[in-house]
């Protein structure tokens, strides 16, 4: 036998081989994952009323609670600081005395989110109630939804944070990319989001969520009779971030 | 018309020498590959506002390069030219190398590189550009040694088909490739040009570096081939070169004539170093420089000028996946048009992006891997023709 | 052609060893995938493992099916939790309330079997 056959052998036993384990798998695996399927549709559409008429300049009250709450890795850094919600300053363009605002930015949850649609292992997915999540056991790291979320919401996990104050919510590893849950764990409970809480305890009240699909929620009638916008709502992603006074 | 193939001896000191650096550029890039994925990738140059770096630039940049592959056995499986069959082994080769590369560029440069090879397989996201490219790569690769072996055995009838496969196969994986970005939502990505310019820099690049191929490892082993098989690829470099010209100037005459995209325009061809890039290493030394040296009759057609021209546009397109990859990152995305961002706690405006020494050991390390395959490729397997002459018996095409 | 065809058996021999070989050679990894989603009788590691001081309640599974199972239910959660939002009783932070050490619940029956879940990076566990 010359070199050739044992190549053709080898190599061909190794290939039929292995993928028979995998197909066995793949088809034994079909069944395993169906689980949670059956699990009833909430019925919500999760969404957030920014009041930026009421929201105080100087206060960083939500930045800060969504950092205790969720463990976001913070370097002193810009290039590697995360930041699930953030206050900017906006000035216009046009003239340059003008006062200048201070808006809340976070991930707006978009009913047709980008990030999930470029997403190559389906981490980032958009649950039954509208709130667009990243599955961190799953993300492998490859920056594509960075890439193609126009709001610049999202972020990486550069490096390791040591810090690590609330034990009860885990942090993350290097290498998967992030950004705000809506505090999914506590609207599961039945608890208002980090941020909103902050806002109600120690700022201004300026941030309420509310469930879109229930036309007596207080989100609901604000946008529905007061002047609301979104960001960028020319892009078609259907934000769920409501703003007052933008 | 009858071609014999052979391998190389492989036994000169400067073979062992070549395959040594090769090791140890590739050791040196699994090093550097091991240190970002313990440290996080934070040791990279990449940021939260640039977060695709060199390692992408790479990526596409060798998956272009394989395209040489996708022109001879066009020529050869799909035309019939028969004098261009002394190099489609050789082309084959190449093309299955460089997609490794650029599977391999991709790989190295996620954060979590033990889910790579899990989670894409069992969790596939059809919608996703990312899903459908490794796919088409490594689709690629399976119809190359495919290709490779009906080759090796000379199978006339399967030599034909599956050359016809990958003709189409490689047009798709192009525009796979130039659809990450084209179909992105970036300014200076989004645009239904990019896929089919994309496959033109590939074309051009791909041919380019076929023609290095041939002509240096000709002349290092002393093989004859023929002045006009190279002359014609040239003009055929000429003409991909003149494509990939045609396209830029199309996709930034109208990002500047587009009030929209006014801005993003003039960032792109005068907002710092990759404008620098653009003008000089693109247009000027990697399309501008070629196209006169190939399109001037006296230095067209002579074998010295061509590989200059050969050597141009193969760092021209390079600079070009830079100038694609980068500039798209680092210009700012436009959230309250109108209003400009004053203060935030995240870069909001115009951010920048520098390669680092980790990044640079990666990059070479792949290169290392692929140079050690080839040329140790060489000695294994029947690449190389005795000759190439465009003269002989006539035979029956294909 | 007598020689050509003793040639042919010789190689067809030499086949078969070369694929049984490359089956050995697979087969931890066969044995692994497949092994993986077959349901298994208990092997129970015995007295290896450490008995949790229970507060009151009992654990939500029998001991045994726990033992060989515990990850497909973690993991099964996991699912539930983080794709589906359902937070009921199974989650990790209540299986902290009895098995209250990681060292002696966890790291004791991994470091022996070499097995090295990445839960701990990411979700806290005294």
């Amino acid at each position: 036998m010359d070199r050739r056959d044992f190549l053709k052998t080898a190599g061909g036993t190794l290939l039929a081989g292995t993928s028979c384990a995998y197909a066995f798998r793949f088809l034994t695996s079909t069944y395993a994952n169906k689980a949670g399927t059956d699990i009833p549709a909430s019925g919500k559409r999760w969404g957030m009323l920014v009041d930026l008429t009421q929201c105080r300049e100087d206060c960083t009250a939500c930045m800060e609670a969504c950092r205790r709450e969720n463990n976001v890795s913070f370097h002193n850094d810009t290039r590697w600081d995360n930041h699930w919600i953030r206050k900017i300053k906006l000035s216009s363009e046009h003239d340059a005395g003008g006062e200048e605002k201070s808006v809340i930015m976070l991930c707006n949850h978009c009913d047709r989110p980008p990030c999930a649609q470029v997403c190559p292992v389906q981490a980032t997915y958009k649950r039954d109630d509208g709130i667009v999540i990243v599955d961190h056991h799953r993300c492998i790291g490859c920056r594509y939804c960075m890439i193609a979320c126009p709001y610049n919401a999202r972020q990486f996990n550069f490096r390791d944070d040591e810090h690590w104050p609330n034990k009860e919510r885990p942090k993350r590893s290097h290498g998967v990319a992030e950004s705000c849950t809506l505090c999914a764990h506590r609207l599961d409970k039945g608890e208002l989001p980090a941020c909103v809480e902050a806002c109600a305890k120690t700022g201004a009240g300026a941030l309420s969520v509310g469930d879109l699909n229930d036309p007596h929620s207080t989100i609901s009638r604000v946008t529905s009779t007061m002047a609301v916008k979104r960001i960028r709502e020319d892009l078609g992603t259907e934000p769920k971030v409501y703003y007052i006074g933008l | 018309m009858n071609i014999t193939f052979d391998r190389i001896e492989g036994t000169s000191l400067q073979y062992r020498m070549l395959l040594l650096v090769f090791a140890a550029l590739a050791a040196a890039g699994g090093i550097a590959t091991y240190v970002v994925c313990q440290k996080g990738i934070y040791i990279t140059g990449m940021t939260n506002r640039v977060p695709w770096g060199l390692q992408i630039v790479m990526a596409v940049y060798y998956i272009g390069l394989s395209a040489g592959s996708l022109v001879i056995s066009g020529l050869y499986g799909v035309f019939g030219k028969i004098e261009y069959k002394p190099f489609a082994r050789m082309a084959v080769y190449v093309a299955m190398l460089f997609l490794i590369a650029g599977l391999m560029s991709i790989l190295t440069d996620q954060g979590r590189l033990d889910r790579v090879f899990v989670e894409p397989f069992v969790h596939f996201n059809l919608q996703s550009m990312f899903s459908i490219n490794p796919l088409l790569y490594n689709g690629h690769i399976l119809i190359c040694i495919i290709y490779l072996w009906a080759l090796f055995t000379e199978k006339k009838t399967l030599t034909k088909v599956i050359a016809t496969l990958a003709f189409g196969w490689a047009f798709c994986v192009h525009t796979g490739t130039g659809a990450i970005f084209g179909f992105g939502a970036r300014m200076l990505y989004e645009s239904p040009l990019l896929p089919a310019s994309f496959v033109a820099a590939a074309m051009a690049s791909g041919t380019a570096l076929m023609i290095l191929m041939i002509v240096g490892l000709f002349k290092i082993t002393n093989r004859h081939v023929d002045d006009e098989l190279i002359i014609w690829l040239g003009r055929f470099l000429a003409i991909c070169t003149l494509v990939v010209m045609y396209f830029l100037a199309v996709e930034n005459a109208y990002r500047a004539y587009v009030v929209e995209l006014r801005g993003a325009a003039l960032y792109y061809l005068f907002g710092g170093f990759h404008s620098i890039l653009f003008w000089f290493g693109l247009m000027i030394v990697g399309l501008g420089v070629p196209l006169f040296i190939l399109f001037r009759d006296r230095t067209g057609k002579q074998i010295r000028w061509i590989v200059v021209a050969s050597i141009l546009v193969v760092f021209g397109v390079l600079c070009e996946r830079y100038v694609i990859v980068l500039p798209g990152l680092t210009h700012p995305p436009e959230l309250f048009p109108g209003m400009e961002i004053t203060a935030s706690p995240l870069v909001e405006g115009t951010a920048s992006y520098s390669v680092s020494f980790a990044e640079v050991l990666q990059a070479l390390g792949v290169f290392g891997v692929i140079g050690f395959l080839f040329v140790w490729g060489l000695k294994v397997f029947k690449l190389l023709p005795n000759e190439a002459r465009i003269s002989g018996p006539p035979g029956p095409a294909v | 052609m007598p020689e050509r065809i003793s040639g042919k058996r010789a190689g067809n021999k030499q086949t078969l060893l070369i694929v049984v070989l490359m089956l050995v050679i697979l087969f931890p990894l066969v044995y692994a995938v497949v092994g993986s989603a077959i349901p298994r009788g208990s092997g129970s590691p015995g007295e290896f493992l450490e008995k949790a001081t229970a507060p009151g309640d009992t654990c939500i599974r029998a001991v045994e099916y726990m033992r060989l199972h515990h990850w497909e239910l973690l993991r099964q959660t996991r699912e539930e939790v983080v794709r589906y939002g359902v937070r009921d009783e199974t989650g990790l932070d209540k299986c902290k309330n009895c098995h209250t050490s990681r060292e002696r619940f966890c790291d004791k029956c991994h470091l022996a079997t070499s097995l090295t879940p990445d839960c701990w990076g990411c979700h806290y566990y005294p």
